[in-house]
């Protein structure tokens, strides 16, 4: 009996319409819930994660010295080819690359070099506004590279557009555990 | 004296109308965009003006200075009367569209219509149906798959809805005893047509979204299988035609559905002045247009023939005979 209910209620539904009807309630309670849109480049950007791979940077040693031994393992283990290390002899008689360069335009930044790294000189830090007109500035050589920013403190936040990131900043965000990307989606 | 009087008047509300119409399609394509982008919790146009204001006008000055382009094999005659045969009738049929009884601006009584005609009904259908002849030759004269196949489904899907969409309407002429669409509005004064006509009103509003070829019976132009339908090949100012015609018979569907079924005018409770009443309402239909396009899928090609001619054909048809019944 109810079964038989249940299928004549479905088909009173189905010719008045309930099946569409419930549609156009759901896309009007969409339209007024907050869209999940982060203005980028106009007003909000996203602080990366500790772990983010992005522009790769070298590291130095409590002497200030270049950690990187010019061992060429990085260049070797990259799917790309897209390291260029020439190793030279200094003062005191250490391996250090006379020229590093990375060709950031090929670099997909699947982080291997970072792993391969048996001196623990090369990462990828946080930056990932670098965009260029012209490949040719995308090849970094060995001094940029010291100079670049190293792995984000925090991460995951979201800050004024204006802000410069570039440097270690410890922004104060109010998600300090991160921008839960959830909060604004509606699901229902 | 006064014959100048007149013309000038005529003149005058010919070119406000058409003025009206071509700058519509703005405003019109930044509010779906944003009711799309809404619906789909994104935020739509954000950059150009103040909350994207301005993007409409970025993109006709885009549309604007585009290349011309014309494809090699296409009849080019053709191709180049499509868009015109598009976007003529639309604004043709507003001749005969009234917006309310009449104002008095300086002492003069202005009617807020072009012309009174008898047959408005007629001459409404009669003059939208041309339309269809530049979607027809568009998709023909470009000579490319997408176009012609956008172009026949947009043949059978016209005529199919023509016919359900005119025999909806003949309830309301048999209320009105007249086929002026002055005198439709003011049989409804008391009562709207949709109290009586539910039945109609379907009838009519489903075939006007097939008329205008919006979702869910968007086969003319449907972009995930046919590029872009009938004006795959257009671009540029042709492309803009289009656009416009579209957005115009959407309007005029919208313009259309009020007047014959939804008083016109007249309002309920709140006194508003008629025209605003009239406007209210036709943007309520513009936004249930848009608000059904992101909603509903596109029906499949069958089903659509299906529900044209074994569900509204029958139906209208019912409506009639049913609203002669209750006259006798
Ligand atoms: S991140 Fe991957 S691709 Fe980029 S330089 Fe390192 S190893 Fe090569
Ligand atoms: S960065 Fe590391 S892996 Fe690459 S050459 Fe220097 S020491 Fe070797």
């Amino acid at each position: 009996m109810s079964r038989a209910l249940d299928r004549t209620g479905i088909w009173i539904g189905w010719a008045f319409f309930a099946d569409l009807a419930n549609a156009l309630a759901l896309t009007f309670g969409y339209m007024f819930s907050r869209p999940v849109t982060m203005q980028y480049p106009d007003k909000e950007k996203w602080l990366p994660y500790s772990r983010y791979r992005g522009h790769h940077f070298l590291k130095r040693d409590e002497e200030g010295e270049i950690k990187c031994v010019a061992c060429e393992l990085c260049a070797r283990i990259c799917p790309c080819d897209c390291i260029e290390v020439i190793p030279y002899e200094d003062e005191k008689g250490n391996r250090r690359p006379a020229k590093f360069e990375i060709d950031m335009a090929r670099c997909l930044f699947c982080g291997l070099c970072e792993d391969a790294c048996p001196a623990d000189a090369i990462a990828l830090g946080q930056q990932y506004e670098f965009s260029s007109f012209s490949s040719s500035d995308l090849v970094i050589g060995r001094d940029d590279l010291l100079g670049k920013p190293g792995k984000a403190m925090t991460g995951g936040g979201v800050v004024a557009a204006h802000l410069n990131t570039e440097q270690d900043v410890l922004v104060e965000t109010s998600e300090p555990q991160g921008y839960n990307w959830w909060r604004n989606i509606r699901r229902t | 004296m006064e014959l100048v009087v007149a013309l000038g008047l005529i003149v005058f509300k010919v070119a406000l109308l058409i003025a009206i119409l071509l700058l519509l399609p703005l405003p019109l394509t930044w509010l779906e965009r944003k009711i799309a982008g809404h619906m789909q919790q994104r935020m739509g146009p954000m950059r150009v003006g103040w909350h994207g204001l301005l993007q409409p006008v970025a993109d006709g000055v885009k549309l604007l200075t585009k290349e011309d382009h014309i494809p090699a094999e296409a009849d080019r005659f053709l191709f180049k009367l499509a868009p015109i045969l598009a976007l003529a009738p639309p604004f043709v049929v507003f001749v005969a569209v009234p917006f309310g009884e009449s104002v008095s601006v300086l002492g003069t009584e202005i009617t807020l219509y072009v012309s009174n005609m008898n047959v408005a009904l007629l001459f409404v259908f009669a003059v939208i149906g041309i339309e269809v002849y530049g979607v027809i030759f568009g998709g023909w004269a470009a000579n490319s798959k997408y176009a012609v196949l956008g172009s026949l489904r947009t043949c059978a899907q016209m005529i199919s809805y023509e016919i359900p969409m005119g025999f909806a309407v003949i309830g309301v002429v048999m209320l009105a005893q007249s086929m002026s669409l002055l005198d439709i509005v003011r049989a409804q004064a008391n009562v709207w047509n949709i109290v009586y006509q539910p039945v109609g009103f379907f009838v009519f509003f489903v075939a006007g979204l097939a008329e205008s070829q919006r979702i869910p019976f968007d086969l003319a132009e449907a972009e995930g299988d046919l590029g872009a339908g009938f004006h795959t090949e257009y671009s540029g100012i042709r492309f803009a035609f289009f656009m416009v015609s579209e957005y115009a018979i959407m309007l005029l569907t919208s313009v259309l559905a009020v007047i014959l079924f939804f008083g016109g005018w007249n309002g309920v409770l709140v006194p508003l002045p008629p025209l605003v009443w009239f406007g209210l309402k036709v943007a309520f239909f513009v936004y249930v247009f848009i608000w059904f396009r992101f909603t509903f899928p596109r029906y499949r090609y069958d089903q659509l023939m299906a529900i044209g001619w074994k569900v509204l054909l029958p139906l209208s048809m019912a409506n009639i005979i049913i609203t002669g019944v209750a006259f006798l």
